[in-house]
C-alpha cells in the first residue's frame, strides 16, 4: 500500500494543478488447466495497471499503463496532459469527487495462504481428480486457480481508497462417453473449497447422463441449478438494474419502479459491504458503494447509479461508477439473491415432469426490454418425471424472456451458490413453470 | 529488446528446456467514444510486459510480468520452469511440437495513414459529428460513436534460434443509435456491430467510413424499426452479407476447425467440435459452392502477420473445400496429432501475460457465382434479408446456433418489399451450410473484423477477418419466437 501511495504523489505532482485521479490494480494470479486428464496448461501472471483521469474546466482524457518506472509514468502523463488541452469543453462533466468516507470491507475476502498457492499444490489437485476419472472409465477437465488482487482509487482532491482480496476457484468437467457433469466452487480462501465435493458432483453428474434422450422443444417446467439462475440474473442485471439504460428507456424497470414485476418470491439486492457476494466498499471513483435493494418482493424498487445518472435521475449516487467517463453506466457488481424455503430435492420431489438443467452455455441477450435471452442447456440436463430424475437428455436450446420466467417462478432453494465471474453473484437454485426450449440438438 | 530475449533463452538452455521462447510485447491502444453529446470514453493506453513459455520433460509451463528487467526476465523464466515440473507429475504423453525452421525476420502491417499520429481533437470531432447527427429525431435516445486503435510491437525469440519481430496495426470505428418507443427498444449500427468495423490497416479506414455521412440513415433506419412489422415466422430464404456472415463463419466454421477443441482441449469451458479429426477430407460441410479458406497472408486481415506466435510463417489453407471439412486451424502441438507434418499456423496469444493459444485465422468464403446482390435479389422467391448481428449462440460443439440481427427486409417474387424488425434465425450447421444454394461474385466480396473473440482460461482476446460476398440459404427457420 506505500508504494501505491507513493506513486500516486508522484502522478499528481505530475499532474499539478489538474484533477487527476488514478484507478491502480495489480495482482499476482495462477491457473492449471487439465484436459484429457492430464495437465493442458499451466500459467502464471504479474500484473500492474495505473489508469489515470484528468479533468480541467469541462475537459476529460484518460491515459493508461503497465510501467510505473520514472520515464514511463512522466511521458504517459505529458502525453495526457498535452491531449486534455486540446480536449471539447463540456458542459457539465463531472470533475473526481471529493472524498466520502469508506466503511471497511467485509471480512474474510483476504486469505493470506491463498495468495502464494504452489504450482504443486494446484497440480496435486488436478492429479487426484484424474486418479479418480481414470478409475472410473471418465475423462476430467477444468481449472484450479488462485490469485490475489489489490484495487486504489486515489485522487487529487483527497480520496484514498484502497482494497485487496484472495480468490481460488476450482471448476471441474467430467465426461463419461457422452455423458457430462459439471461443478463448481469459488471462495476467497482456497481451503475453504470441497474439492472432493465438486469431484464427487461432477463426476455423478457425468455418470447419470451417460445416454441422454431427446425430448421435443417446447414448454416445460424446469429446474435451475444456481449456475443457471445466475446467468439470467446476470442478463437481468446487466440489461436493467443499471441507471444508464433505465433512464434511456431501455431497461425492463422503466418508468416501472413500485411495480410488481416479478414473483413475490423474488427479492434482488446489490450490497458489496456484507454477505454471500461482498467485494471492494467503494466504486471506480472511490465513492462508497452503498446497499441497495433493486427488487423486493417482486417489486421494482431501485436500480444502481453513479454521480452521472443521479444527478440526472435527482436521486443520490449509490456508488456504482465504473471508470468515468463510459458510455454504459454504473454497473451492479454484487449481486445477491434472496434464498427461498425449498430444496434441489424438495423441488425434483414435487415434479410431475419437467427438466433439470444444470448450466447454461452461450446465453446472450435478445431483447432488452423483457430480458429476452437465447442459451443452450449443458454440463447435465435431465427429465424429472413424477417426482424423480427418469432419464438423461439431449441438449435443448431455450429463448425466453428472463422477466416472464422470473414471474413464473414456484420455487427456490434455502442454499445458495456464490458465482464470481462479471462481477460477484450469490443465487439460489429455482423451479420455474413454462419455461420456453425453442430448439434441439443431437447431443 | 532482444537483448532481454537472450537472457531468458539462457536460463532456458541452462535448464535443458525441450523448447522455449520469450514474447516482449509493446501494445499501444487507443479508445475514444462519444454519447449523446459527451464524452463516452477516452483511454490512451500503452503497456509492455513479456511472457516466458517453456517445454519441459514434455510438458507446459508459462509465466509473465509487466517489469522488464533483467532481473525480473531471469526469475519469471525460473518460475516457468517450475510451474513446468509441476505440469509434468501430470502428463500422459510428453508434448512434442512440429518442426518449423528458425526465422530471422521483420514484419509490418502496410497502413498509409498511422493513427497514432492523427491528432485526438480531430478523431473526436468526427465522432461528435457522427453524434450530433444522429441526435435529430427525439425517439433517439442513444447515439453514439466510436474509434479504436491498436499498435502492437512484438519481439518473439525461440530457443530453435527464431528472432522474429512484428509490429501489427489495425484500427476500427462505428457509430449506432438506439430509439426506444414505449415498450420498443430498436437498435443500427453503421457500418455493423460488436465495436465495428475493424481492420488491419491506419486511418485510411476512417476516412473510408465516413461515419458523419452514414449517421443520418444510420438513426432514421432505428426510428424507422420501432414502427417496422416484427419478422415474420416460418421457414424460408435467407439472404446474409457483411458482419452477420462474417459471425456465421466465426462461429459455425471458425470455432469448429479450432483442432485444439476438436480434441477436447476446451471442453471445460467453450466446449468442443462437432468437426471430429475422422471426419476430415469425407464430412460434407456445406453445398459444393461452399469454399471456406483460412489465410494468414491476406491484406487487411486482422490475423495478418508475418509468423503467429508459435513462430510458424504466414500460411493460406482451405478449411472446407468444395462442400468437403478439408483443414483445422493448428498450433505446433496438436498439428502432428492429424498427421501434419508442420503447423498451419494459426497460434496466438493475447498481449505479452498469455499463452499462445490456437486461434481461427481470418477465414473466408470464397466469392462464388451469383453475380450482384440485385442479382441473387431477383433470383429469391419469398426470403429475408437479414444485416448486423445484434445477438449470437451457438452451443458447445458448434451445431445448434441462433443469431438475432438488427434489421431484416422481405424479399418476394424478387423484390425488397419492407423492412422487419427482430429478425432472428436458427439452424444446424452442416444442414445450413448444406442449403448455400447461391453466393455472389468477387465484386461483392469484403472483409469484416471480428475484434473481441474471446477464448480460453484465463480469458484471452483475438481479433481475425472473415470475408465473404452476400450468400443465400435455402428453408432456413427464421423468426424464432419465445413462446
Ligand atoms: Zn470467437
Amino acid at each position: 500500500m506505500t508504494d501505491q501511495k507513493k506513486l500516486c504523489a508522484e502522478i499528481f505532482r505530475l499532474a499539478g494543478r489538474v484533477r487527476a485521479e488514478v484507478i491502480m490494480e495489480s495482482s499476482e494470479s495462477a491457473l492449471t488447466r487439465f484436459a484429457d486428464n492430464v495437465i493442458s496448461q499451466n500459467v502464471a501472471e504479474t500484473s500492474t495497471r495505473v489508469s489515470i483521469r484528468f479533468t480541467d474546466k469541462g475537459r476529460v482524457f484518460r491515459t493508461s499503463l503497465n510501467q510505473t518506472g520514472g520515464a514511463a509514468l512522466a511521458d504517459a502523463v505529458r502525453r495526457g496532459l498535452a491531449a486534455l488541452k486540446l480536449q471539447k469543453k463540456e458542459k457539465g462533466l463531472l470533475s473526481p469527487p471529493a472524498p466520502r468516507p469508506v466503511g471497511p470491507a467485509a471480512a474474510r475476502l483476504y486469505a493470506p495462504g491463498t495468495a502464494s498457492l504452489e504450482p504443486s499444490f494446484r497440480a496435486e489437485k488436478a492429479a487426484d481428480l484424474a486418479r479418480l476419472c481414470r478409475a472410473r472409465g471418465m475423462k476430467c477437465y477444468g481449472t484450479v486457480e488462485n490469485g490475489a488482487s489489490r484495487l486504489t482509487v486515489a485522487n487529487n482532491s483527497g480520496v484514498f481508497a484502497s482494497h485487496r482480496e484472495t480468490w481460488a476457484l476450482y471448476s471441474v468437467t467430467a465426461r463419461k462417453g457422452e455423458g457430462y457433469g459439471w461443478a463448481e466452487q469459488y471462495s476467497p480462501d482456497a481451503s475453504k473449497i470441497d474439492y472432493a465435493g465438486v469431484n464427487a458432483r461432477a463426476m455423478e453428474k457425468a455418470a447419470a447422463s451417460v445416454r441422454p434422450v431427446p425430448v421435443p422443444p417446447g414448454k416445460y417446467t424446469v429446474i435451475l441449478e444456481p449456475a443457471a439462475v445466475g446467468d439470467m440474473l446476470l442478463f437481468l442485471g446487466y440489461s436493467g438494474l443499471g441507471g444508464r439504460a433505465w433512464l434511456d428507456g431501455r431497461s425492463f424497470a422503466s418508468g416501472a419502479l413500485g411495480k410488481r414485476l416479478l414473483h413475490p418470491s423474488i427479492t434482488v439486492t446489490d450490497d458489496a459491504l456484507a454477505g454471500p457476494a461482498a467485494g471492494a466498499p467503494f466504486d471506480l471513483e472511490g465513492m462508497p458503494r452503498k446497499r441497495v435493494v433493486l427488487i423486493d418482493k417482486g417489486v421494482a424498487r431501485a436500480v444502481v447509479h453513479d454521480r452521472r445518472t443521479a444527478a440526472e435521475a435527482g436521486v443520490p449516487s449509490t456508488g456504482h461508477s465504473l471508470p468515468q467517463p463510459n458510455s454504459c453506466g454504473p454497473m451492479p457488481l454484487n449481486l445477491e439473491m434472496a434464498p427461498g424455503d425449498s430444496s434441489l430435492e424438495e423441488m425434483i420431489r414435487s415434479t410431475r415432469r419437467g427438466i433439470l438443467v444444470t448450466t447454461f452455455h452461450y446465453t446472450n441477450l435478445l431483447r432488452p426490454k423483457t430480458v429476452e435471452m437465447t442459451g443452450m442447456t449443458r454440463n447435465g440436463t435431465f427429465l424429472v418425471e413424477n417426482g424423480r430424475v427418469t432419464k438423461a437428455l439431449r441438449n435443448l436450446r431455450f429463448t425466453q424472456s428472463v422477466v416472464e420466467a422470473f414471474g413464473n417462478v414456484e420455487a427456490l432453494s434455502r442454499e445458495r451458490e456464490l458465482m464470481n465471474g462479471w462481477g460477484r453473484m450469490c443465487v439460489p437454485a429455482m423451479k420455474i413453470r413454462d419455461f420456453n426450449f425453442s430448439s434441439a440438438t443431437g447431443f | 529488446m532482444f537483448g532481454f530475449c537472450e537472457e531468458a533463452m539462457d536460463v532456458l538452455s541452462s535448464r535443458r528446456a525441450d523448447f522455449g521462447d520469450i514474447r516482449i510485447v509493446r501494445n499501444r491502444t487507443q479508445a475514444l467514444g462519444v454519447r449523446n453529446g459527451g464524452t463516452g470514453n477516452v483511454d490512451d493506453s500503452e503497456t509492455l510486459g513479456f511472457g516466458v513459455r517453456v517445454l519441459l520433460g514434455g510438458a507446459w509451463g508459462f509465466a509473465s510480468s509487466g517489469l522488464l528487467t533483467r532481473a525480473e526476465v531471469r526469475r519469471v523464466s525460473l518460475l516457468a520452469v517450475k510451474i513446468a515440473r509441476a505440469s509434468a507429475t501430470l502428463m500422459e504423453r510428453r508434448v512434442k511440437l512440429a518442426p518449423e525452421p528458425a526465422w530471422r525476420d521483420l514484419w509490418q502491417t502496410p497502413f498509409i495513414k498511422d493513427p497514432f499520429t492523427v491528432p485526438v481533437e480531430k478523431k473526436f470531432r468526427t465522432l461528435f459529428e457522427a453524434d450530433r447527427l444522429m441526435r435529430r429525431d427525439r425517439r433517439i435516445k442513444s447515439a453514439a460513436a466510436s474509434m479504436r486503435f491498436v499498435r502492437e510491437h512484438q519481439w518473439h525469440a525461440t530457443t530453435e534460434g527464431s528472432r522474429i519481430e512484428q509490429v501489427l496495426l489495425s484500427s476500427g470505428a462505428d457509430c449506432r443509435a438506439t430509439a426506444v418507443d414505449g415498450a420498443q427498444v430498436q437498435e443500427r449500427g453503421y457500418p455493423c456491430s460488436h465495436g465495428g468495423q475493424t481492420l488491419a490497416m491506419g486511418y485510411e479506414l476512417i476516412d473510408q467510413l465516413d461515419l458523419p455521412g452514414h449517421a443520418e440513415k444510420t438513426a432514421a433506419e432505428a426510428v424507422a424499426l420501432l414502427k417496422a412489422p416484427d419478422c415474420p415466422s416460418g421457414e424460408m430464404d435467407l439472404i446474409t452479407y457483411g458482419n452477420q456472415l462474417a459471425l456465421q463463419i466465426h462461429e459455425s466454421v471458425g470455432h469448429a476447425s479450432e483442432l485444439d477443441r476438436v480434441l477436447g482441449y476446451e471442453e471445460s469451458y467453450a466446449g468442443s467440435s462437432f468437426a471430429t479429426t475422422e471426419k476430415l477430407g469425407k464430412f460434407r460441410y456445406g453445398s459444393p459452392i461452399v469454399n471456406l479458406v483460412a489465410d494468414a497472408t491476406l491484406p487487411g486481415g486482422l490475423a495478418t502477420a508475418g509468423y503467429d506466435d508459435d513462430g510458424v510463417k504466414a500460411q493460406r489453407w482451405h478449411i472446407v473445400k468444395d462442400g468437403i471439412l478439408s483443414g483445422y486451424m493448428t498450433n505446433r502441438e496438436f498439428a502432428p496429432r492429424i498427421g501434419l507434418g508442420r503447423s498451419q499456423g494459426s497460434c496466438r496469444a493475447d498481449g505479452f501475460a498469455n499463452i499462445p493459444i490456437t486461434r481461427i485465422c481470418n477465414l473466408s468464403l470464397m466469392p462464388g457465382s451469383a453475380g450482384s446482390m440485385d442479382d441473387l435479389v431477383r433470383s429469391t422467391k419469398r426470403g429475408i434479408i437479414m444485416e448486423n448481428n445484434k445477438s449470437w449462440s451457438i452451443d458447445q460443439r458448434r451445431l445448434n446456433f441462433q443469431f438475432g440481427c438488427e434489421i431484416g427486409w422481405l424479399v418476394e417474387n424478387g423484390k425488397v418489399k419492407k423492412m422487419v424488425r427482430n429478425p432472428t434465425y436458427q439452424g444446424i450447421t452442416p444442414r445450413f451450410w448444406g442449403s448455400c444454394d447461391a453466393i455472389c461474385g468477387p465484386g461483392e466480396w469484403r472483409l469484416w473484423g471480428v475484434a473481441n473473440c474471446g477464448k480460453g482460461q484465463p480469458g484471452q482476446t483475438a481479433m481475425m477477418c472473415h470475408a465473404s460476398s452476400p450468400a443465400r440459404f435455402r428453408g432456413v427457420k427464421v423468426g424464432v419466437k419465445a413462446g
